[in-house]
């Protein structure tokens, strides 16, 4: 599945990209994370509860992320394992256009799930996934603006 | 003498025997809830069992950590397949000769394979323990399409046999092809599509579907390791087989194993497998002690045990300018899943498929089938139908179809100018089958009489005009189908299962006050064998069917037998009955010809007594003589009276049926209401024809469901997007239409009593029926053919494609 977005966003580019690379910006961002440790500069665990209809499942995820073209593109892949509720395997590339109302981020995700959260929140997951995102832009915006307000 | 002439009749009447609407004995318990189906059965210290599942469609099993589900309270055991493997039971064979994992040994090959089996104190610590297994996989490419299983960057499915050239059904072509199956004359067949005026060709899919029976697989398994007996209880559509198989893989003596199949609550081909589920819970049971419940849930009867269908037919179909048929020609692409565990007969790997020339005089005719292994879940039962029929009656109703629009020929006239007459059988068709019997004319002159085909003809037309002027959004479909199955599987030479020839079986024995217990090798799922087989043996020994006893499933007290399946019971168990009634009614004239001082040949048989011939006042009835046979000494005669009959049928049965769907569709939302549906079946003799019509519904619901909706689909990862009642369509009764059933009767003239069954063929007619109707509803606007299930999204697809939404 893929999903393309926009969100604008009331800050430079260069505070989004940072905060794109905190991990306490992240934590508080993500829908449902519960604990996020930063493994190296570019790697992260993370265990994130999501419900998709019927089915809750804690996925313990891995993420890696590469900042090397930012900050114009951020990227990021990652994996995670809910047991026997399912996997999910995804991507997501941020792009940041600075403008006069502060920078555009334009994101697409790209995600597989398998397993039982595929069978039966089949019909549930793009609705699910495409809520998420926009959560997790809200959360980062209110994160950000609280960080440098 | 009219006053004798009626108490004939009444007695008759008072049997309940042949042609009576009798109500179902069964429906007492039903109705109550007070059947006893596998979950009902509780045994002290009783544990349960429940599946660890791979979520993948393809991946290694790295590694299996069980310790936190052992260690939960009240879990007592989790096996794998290394636990199985000193048994030899990590693999078991499957009913096709291929073998199948019980639990993943190494790799998963479709989403919901069985990877750990968690015994516990109650099912729902199970489930909790369930959750607890930690399985670590590597994915692999996973392969969902048939046609890329040959590609050079196909994965390699079933390792374990990669290198075998050689399968249970001849030569392999590469890894992921199972078998190539082949009938008929191939270059003849070629020939005759080279030369012809009209070659029609289409490529008909019949979608993979489910049985998806109201109660879900399951067993409770109890060893005695006292005295060294296992008792299976399972919802098993062939109890005595399983037997059989249970015996050969545990190694544990048959006569000490007991398989009982309770009440079933609907099995429809998808309870005749064996599965996995069945022998963890006997391992289970034989390493704890203790007894042991398995029971699936609805996404696992989805989405791991058999499904149904899944045929891909590439037909071309020669004839004359005129219309007359010359040659059928077909390639099916069998998508079998991972492991081929199709239950058909051993030699028949593609099932009955062969009946594909259907009702039709086709001269010359050739099929192959190539079974593939895909990332799916195995099966390809037989989902109320015999044996593949449903998907060869579908493939030839569709080509007809094609056919006809091709030569600009009524669909309904090109039918019948095919028909093979009645007085050419008994009938040898192209691909090797001998028909019994059939009168299509009459049935198809009947059933287009009754619709009024010529008027819905021109309606369609004038519907059609409408629809250009712009007056309606409304289409019409005329859906024909004139199918013949072949059921009743079948004679020993050529039909067995695992090597047991598929013969079945009655045992009667008639109680000193005459009344009759009588065994049999089949199962009922909710057919009514109970209510049926005693009307059989009511006509057949003069005994009220209220007086008779029916017993099946239980492997400790009924006769062997092959089970209830492929519209089977009538024909062959049926008989078995007739024949075992035959044989009380043979020695109750000897000792009748005793008590009245006659010769046996003096007497005649006459409803329920025999009758002195020319001394109609001279009798006795068969109350009287089941009393003397216990309890007088008759010279020459053993006391008791019981027989036994092991019946293996000559040849199949071949019902057949003219069903017709009017359905008006709604070009802009897609949806299609059935307007009329008239179905019309040809059994032979009608044992029962409350039971028949009833057999008509049901069967007709289900074709209304697969036709129109019913799909196990998966995406391209190999997940199951259908794996719930959600998204599986099962009708209610706010989509299922008014059904109008009709008969003509032409008996088998093989069987004892002229049937041949009919559970299966309003599925194997009705299928057709509904697609045909949704076909020809777009005839006039340029559709050929277009794949099912038919719901509303394909249709609206269907009609945008042609333009009409513009």
């Amino acid at each position: 599945m893929v999903l393309e977005e926009e969100v604008q966003l009331p800050l430079d580019r260069q505070t989004v990209f940072q905060a794109l690379n905190d991990p306490e910006i992240l934590k508080q961002s993500i829908p449902g994370c519960e604990e996020l440790n930063q493994l190296n500069d570019n790697e992260m665990e993370a265990t994130v509860v999501v419900k998709f209809g019927p089915v809750k499942a804690s996925f313990n995820s891995n993420v890696e992320i590469d900042p090397s073209q930012g900050p114009a593109l951020f990227k990021l892949t990652g994996k995670g394992d809910a047991g026997v509720a399912g996997f999910a395997n995804g991507g997501a590339d941020v792009h940041l256009d600075e403008n006069a109302d502060g920078t555009l981020l334009k994101y697409t995700v790209n995600i597989d799930i398998s397993g039982k959260l595929a069978q039966v929140g089949g019909r549930l997951i793009e609705g699910t996934t495409k809520r998420l995102a926009r959560k997790f832009f809200e959360n980062f915006e209110s994160a950000l603006l609280a960080k440098h307000t | 003498m009219s006053a004798t002439a009626e108490s004939v009749q009444e007695r008759r009447a008072a049997l309940k025997g042949l042609g009576t609407s009798r109500k179902r004995v069964e429906d007492a318990r039903f109705t109550q809830g007070k059947g006893n189906y596998v979950d009902d059965i509780k045994l002290p210290d009783m544990l349960f069992g429940d599946f660890v599942r791979s979520q993948h469609a393809h991946a290694r099993v790295k590694s299996i950590d069980t310790s936190a589900a052992i260690e939960l309270p009240g879990v007592i055991a989790v096996l794998t397949a290394k636990d199985l493997e000193p048994l030899s039971l990590h693999w078991m064979p499957t009913l096709a000769g291929d073998k199948q994992m019980v639990l993943a040994d190494g790799k998963v090959l479709f989403q919901g394979q069985e990877v750990a089996f968690v015994v516990a104190e109650d099912r729902y610590i199970a489930a909790d323990a369930v959750d607890l297994v930690k399985v670590e996989y590597e994915e692999l490419p996973v392969l969902v399409d048939p046609f890329k299983a040959e590609l050079p960057d196909a994965p390699i499915l079933r390792e374990d046999i990669a290198d075998e050239k050689e399968g249970a059904h001849g030569a392999r072509r590469h890894p992921n092809h199972i078998f190539t199956w082949e009938q008929g004359d191939k270059a003849g067949t070629e020939a005759v599509i080279g030369e012809a005026d009209v070659v029609a060709e289409e490529m008909v899919y019949y979608h993979r579907t489910h049985p998806c029976p109201m109660e879900t697989c399951g067993s409770v398994a109890s060893m005695d390791k006292v005295n060294g007996k296992l008792t299976l209880w399972g919802t098993f559509q062939a109890p005595h087989v399983v037997r059989t198989v249970a015996s050969l893989l545990s190694g544990i003596a048959e006569h000490n194993i007991r398989v009982v199949s309770p009440d079933i609550g609907g099995g429809f081909g998808n309870k005749v497998g064996v599965y996995p589920g069945y022998v963890c819970s006997i391992v289970a049971s034989i390493v704890t002690g203790q007894p042991v419940k398995w029971v699936e849930d609805r996404m696992e009867n989805l989405s791991a045990t058999a499904f149904a269908r899944d045929y891909w037919m590439q037909g071309k179909i020669a004839a004359t300018k005129e219309g007359k048929i010359l040659g059928l020609w077909c390639h099916t692409t069998a998508d079998h899943g991972a492991f081929d565990a199709c239950a058909d007969p051993t030699k028949y790997p593609a099932g009955f498929m062969s009946i594909c020339t259907g009702s039709y005089d086709i001269p010359t005719a050739y099929l192959a089938v190539d079974g593939i292994y895909t990332n799916k879940a195995p099966g390809g039962v037989a989902y109320r139908c015999s044996f593949r029929v449903t998907e060869a009656a579908y493939f030839i109703e569709r080509m007809i179809e094609v056919l006809a629009i091709k030569l600009n020929m009524d669909a309904a006239e090109l039918r019948a100018k095919n028909f093979i007459r009645k007085d050419q059988f008994p009938y040898q068709s192209a691909l090797g089958w001998e028909y019994d019997s059939g009168d299509y004319h009459t049935a198809w002159d009947k059933a287009l009489d009754a619709v009024g085909y010529k008027q819905l003809r021109a309606e369609q037309a004038q519907q059609v005009e409408d629809f250009k002027a712009g007056k309606t959004r409304k289409l019409m479909g005329v859906g024909l189908c004139h199918f013949t199955e072949i059921v009743g599987a079948g004679p020993v030479k050529n039909c067995d299962i695992l090597g047991m020839g598929m013969f079945d079986s009655c045992e009667i024995r008639i109680h000193p006050t005459g009344s009759a217990l009588a065994r049999l090798g089949t199962i009922s799922q909710g057919q009514g064998h109970a209510t049926t087989f005693a009307q059989i043996l009511a006509s057949e020994i003069g005994i009220s069917a209220d007086d008779i006893t029916i017993e099946e499933g239980d492997t400790d007290t009924a006769p062997y037998g092959l089970g209830t399946y492929g519209s089977r019971s009538t024909p062959v168990a049926g008989a078995a009955t007739a024949m075992a009634g035959r044989k009380i009614r043979a020695k109750a004239q000897m000792i009748a010809a005793y008590l009245l001082e006659v010769h046996d040949n003096d007497l005649e048989w006459e409803v329920d007594r025999f009758v002195v011939k020319g001394a109609p006042e001279r009798f006795k009835t068969m109350k009287e003589i089941a009393y003397a046979s216990y309890n007088q000494a008759i010279p020459g005669v053993e006391p008791g009276l019981e027989a036994v009959s092991y019946y293996d049928p000559p040849n199949m049965t071949y019902p057949f049926g003219a069903y017709i769907c009017v359905m008006d569709i709604d070009v802009d939302t897609g949806e299609a209401g059935v307007r009329q549906f008239y179905a019309l079946d040809d059994c032979g003799t009608r044992i029962n024809p409350m039971i028949i019509e009833g057999q008509v519904h049901g069967g007709l619901t289900e074709a209304l469901a697969i036709a129109m909706g019913q799909e196990i689909a998966y995406d391209e990862l190999g997940n199951v997007k259908t794996g719930t009642l959600m998204d599986f369509f099962i009708p209610t009764s706010w989509e299922t239409p008014n059904y109008q059933t009709d008969y003509t009767e032409t008996p088998s003239p093989h069987h004892p009593i002229g049937a041949k069954g009919v559970g299966e063929s309003p599925n194997v007619g009705g299928v057709p029926a509904f697609s045909n109707a949704v076909n020809d509803a777009f005839r006039a606007f340029g559709l050929t053919h277009t794949h099912m299930p038919h719901d509303h999204w394909r249709i609206w697809q269907t009609a945008n494609k042609l333009g009409l939404h513009n």
